[in-house]
């Protein structure tokens, strides 16, 4: 086994064909970035099974009803229908039959209605209501770049341009793995800098497990459509994740005047030192007393866990902006990465230092298993792990989906706080691993 | 292909209860744009087919289509061999396949999958992208079939031409033409019968096939829970169908009536009464005087055992009433498990229930009962008006509860355990005296310090 040719990273597949995938659909993550904003209607443009699908996959990892509506394209639409019948008479009878009026019609493409090639562009001009159009077919991209096209449709479409600029406005764009809390706390960590904070798209107040009435009708994300059309106001951009380069570009396009600060992620001491010392920069102050004891309590994780991590081996699966936070995590309390397991080609896959990085599915990274004392990945790899190959190694389950666990939405892995739970959790793993071994 | 002639007939289908109701042509109909809601054809078919354990299920299509739903039912299996229904292979189409064809990718992926995996079968489903750019499926199938060896089947069902029921007869249309009858049975006994639409979830089938064995019921083949492929093609040696809560496969059944003489019957598996009615329907259409009567004593032996173990839930049970907002056939048959236990079942939905669905619940829940046409409005409201103690429902209505003060149990949700046959009945005992007992409902609907009386 030792011979088997390395896979390479390339934006070519390596064979015809995915086997146990991990990679998500880009209309996914389009509809997740919907459920992101205050009162909107997330509609994909598809035939009911898409939505069907789309809907039951993020009941199951948020535990949450989800708000998920259809254009039902059927095989006769499919052919005679250039979209506007099925989206105007969607949009009626949604809002008749549910007696509601959102706030934002959230409509996104899918393989089927790509390939049929709507233009769906120009139906937003028989639509009373705000609307926004993206182009998400499902052979193309993935969930990341589905939700990061989402939240750069939305900005171009609905902001404001402007040439001014209040100077404590700051909007956080955040790639799509982060979960609800991550989202919540990256907010509260500016807000205690005194900025008037945003998230595009916010599932804060949307996806976070929250017991109230009405849900599961409309997204319910913390950023509605008047606040999207004025964050060409805001003083900074912080982009989070690869994918999101472009939407904070989109920004900038709309007030040039605003800084655009970019992050490949915000795990681990360097980047939230980073973070932080931009933000003490613009806003001249210092961070609060929870803040400076955080990053002491991360090192104290840091110092406690190096030695389990520091002598283990890792294979980290699932979309590139969460695996290359993950790796400098690990790596930087000395963890070496044997593998990792991306849905899709990124850029930013080529700086990961790992011994093999690719494009690949659950078959690639079975190969990787047995070599490793920790598997970093979603729930699909559980059964792989310990049925099929039989690995000593752990899990630590991240990414979508996590049909395993509840309260998926409230872990948070980001800046000190986040980095400092994720620490001691996969040296937690790490524990049983060594002991048993 | 599949052909608008074909989808016509399964959707007029005349062995189907409410037909006679309708003009002809008119059938079930297709959904109002943005109203449409469940699964897809696709997913039906996938549904149908996905527990034969022995065969790999290969997707043709883009990446939602199987990428988010692999791995997702609990179909047990008993299968020895690897496991395929765990597993999850999608072609995964790029840009390039829309435009230049996916025959190319297709056929390489089925290549890889017989090289690796070895199956017993391959089922190719298409999808609305592959149906629409029109990959010649059945060519590519039939010529890995001769290339390998191993049956490859084409399932036409893409997402785009119904729901879920639709896309199960479809499935049932692949089976019957490239499966059924292809090979012999190595035995045969005068006992033998297909099971149809059990898909075996969390082990339904389970709970009820030791009864069959002690009676000496012998199952053929099964459509599909805890199937192989092996087995299916000698389904036309059976001597009965019996199709279990699944009006869906009636068209298979009637063309399989009328291609091999094989009688079919339609029966449930939910609760003490409706089992013992569906295993006398069984032994009663085999038409054996000896089964039948080893089926009596079989059933008055494992009643009496199963009574005694019920009788402590009937004493918790008694006077109780639920309120019961669930789809399809589940309006009834989770009414008679409820029933079975003692609980007075005073209102139930009929919201996506089928015209024989509606007719059961009636015979069921007798003439005071509540039939729910809108039940997400009218639950609350009924609720108070028969001050019913548990609402079962979807996760959704759980709100309801809370502020109703009432038990809840959500039977909407993946559920873990199986609450079939007379062993299921006593699961579901066990999880109405959990959610009865557990004060959760109670304290989640106390009001918070800050909202004023």
């Amino acid at each position: 086994m030792e011979a088997e040719k390395r896979i390479a990273l390339s934006k070519h597949e390596h064979k015809p064909l995915q086997v146990n995938p991990i990679k998500h659909s880009q209309p996914m993550g389009a509809a997740l970035a919907f459920y992101g904003i205050r009162n909107s209607l997330p509609l994909m443009h598809a035939s009911q099974g898409c939505a069907s699908y789309t809907k039951v996959f993020f009941t199951r990892h948020f535990n949450e009803p989800i708000p998920m509506y259809n254009t039902s394209v059927s095989d006769i639409t499919a052919v005679l229908d250039g979209g506007d019948y099925s989206i105007l008479m969607s949009i009626e009878n949604i809002t008749k039959k549910n007696k509601f009026k959102p706030e934002i019609i959230g409509l996104h493409t899918t393989g089927l209605t790509e390939t049929k090639g709507d233009d769906v562009r120009s139906v937003g001009e028989h639509i009373e209501l705000p609307y926004c159009y993206v182009n998400t077919p499902d052979f193309e991209g993935g969930m990341e770049s589905g939700w990061a096209l989402a939240a750069k449709a939305l900005i171009e479409q609905h902001t404001r341009p402007s040439s001014q600029i209040k100077p404590n406005k700051i909007v956080i764009l955040p790639h799509v793995s982060m979960q609800p809390i991550e989202i919540e706390k990256i907010k509260a960590f500016c807000e205690s800098f005194g900025f008037e904070t945003y998230a595009l798209p916010d599932l804060s107040t949307s996806m976070d497990g929250f017991f109230g009435e009405q849900q599961g009708k409309l997204g319910q994300g913390a950023i509605g459509i008047d606040e999207i059309r004025g964050l060409g106001e805001s003083a900074v951009v912080v982009s989070v994740g690869t994918s999101m380069k472009k939407a904070a570009e989109a920004l900038l396009e709309k007030n040039a005047a605003i800084k655009h600060l970019h992050f490949d992620h915000l795990m681990g001491q360097d980047k939230s030192d980073n973070f932080v010392a931009e933000l003490m920069s613009i806003r001249e102050i210092d961070p609060s007393p929870a803040i400076k004891r955080w990053r002491g309590r991360l090192q104290d994780a840091m110092l406690d866990t190096h030695f389990l991590i520091g002598s283990s081996k890792f294979v980290v699966t699932g979309e590139p902006d969460m695996c290359v936070g993950i790796c400098e995590l690990l790596q930087s309390v000395g963890g070496s990465i044997e593998a990792v397991v991306a849905t899709v080609y990124s850029p930013i896959l080529e700086e990961i230092e790992a011994d093999t990085v690719f494009v690949g599915d659950l078959e690639d990274a079975k190969k990787h298993f047995k070599n490793a004392d920790l598997v970093i990945s979603n729930f699909h790899a559980e059964r792989i792990l310990h049925m099929e190959v039989q690995s000593h190694a752990e899990l630590v389950l991240r990414g979508f989906p996590n049909y395993e666990e509840l309260g998926n939405q409230l872990k948070s892995d980001q800046l000190y706080e986040g980095s400092t739970y994720f620490l001691f959790e996969v040296a937690n793993k790490l524990q049983k691993v060594k002991h048993h071994g | 292909m599949v052909s608008r002639a074909k989808i016509k007939e399964l959707m007029n289908e005349s062995a189907c209860s409410h037909s006679k109701d309708k003009k002809p042509a008119e059938g079930c109909n297709m959904p109002k744009p943005g109203l449409a809601a469940g699964g897809c054809a696709f997913d039906g078919a996938q549904i149908s087919l996905f527990p034969y354990a022995d065969a790999v299920h290969l997707v043709h299509g883009p990446q939602t289509c199987l990428g988010a739903s692999w791995e997702t039912r609990e179909t047990l299996s008993s299968y020895e061999g690897r496991d395929h229904t765990v597993m999850g292979f999608t072609t995964g189409i790029t840009t390039n396949d829309v435009i230049f064809g996916g025959d190319k990718r297709l056929e390489d992926s089925v290549d890889f999958i017989v090289s690796e995996y070895a199956p017993e079968a391959i089922f190719v489903y298409s999808t609305c992208v592959t149906a629409l750019v029109g990959d010649d499926i059945d060519m590519t199938c039939s010529l890995g079939s001769e290339r390998h060896g191993v049956p490859i089947v084409p399932v036409h069902a893409p997402g785009f031409v119904g729901g879920k029921n639709l896309g199960s007869r479809l499935a049932g249309e692949a089976v019957l033409e490239h499966l059924i009858g292809t090979k012999e049975p190595e035995e045969t006994t005068p006992y033998d019968i297909n099971l149809i639409g059990d898909y075996n979830v969390t082990g339904d089938m389970w709970q009820y096939l030791p009864l069959f064995e002690k009676i000496g019921i012998r199952v053929l083949s099964s459509l599909s829970g805890d199937g192989r492929v092996g087995s299916i093609r000698t389904a036309h040696r059976a001597k009965l169908n019996v199709i279990v809560c699944a009006k869906s496969l009636i068209t298979l059944c009637r063309k399989m009536q009328e291609q091999y003489d094989i009688p079919w019957i339609s029966v449930s598996f939910y609760g003490k009464r409706d089992t013992a009615f569906a295993i006398r329907e069984i032994v009663k259409a085999l038409g054996d005087e000896q089964l039948i009567a080893r089926a009596e004593e079989v059933l008055r032996e494992e009643e009496e055992k199963l009574e005694a173990r019920l009788k402590p839930y009937k004493e918790i049970f008694a006077g109780k009433k639920a309120v019961l907002n669930t789809g399809g056939n589940k309006s009834w048959s989770i009414a008679s498990g409820l029933q079975d236990l003692g609980i007075e079942v005073v209102a139930t939905s009929i919201r996506k229930a089928t015209a024989d669905d509606v007719e059961k619940a009636r015979e069921y829940l007798g003439p005071e009962g509540v039939l729910m046409k809108t039940p997400a409005s009218q639950q609350s409201k009924v609720i108070d008006e028969t001050g019913a103690d548990i609402l079962l429902a979807g996760g959704r209505s759980l709100y309801t509860a809370i502020k109703k003060k009432i038990s809840f149990i959500d039977v909407n949700q993946e559920k873990k355990v199986s609450y079939g046959g007379f062993e299921g009945l006593l699961n579901l005992a066990e999880d109405l005296n959990y959610a009865f007992n557990n004060p959760v409902f109670a304290n989640v609907s106390k009001p918070a310090p800050w909202k004023g009386k």
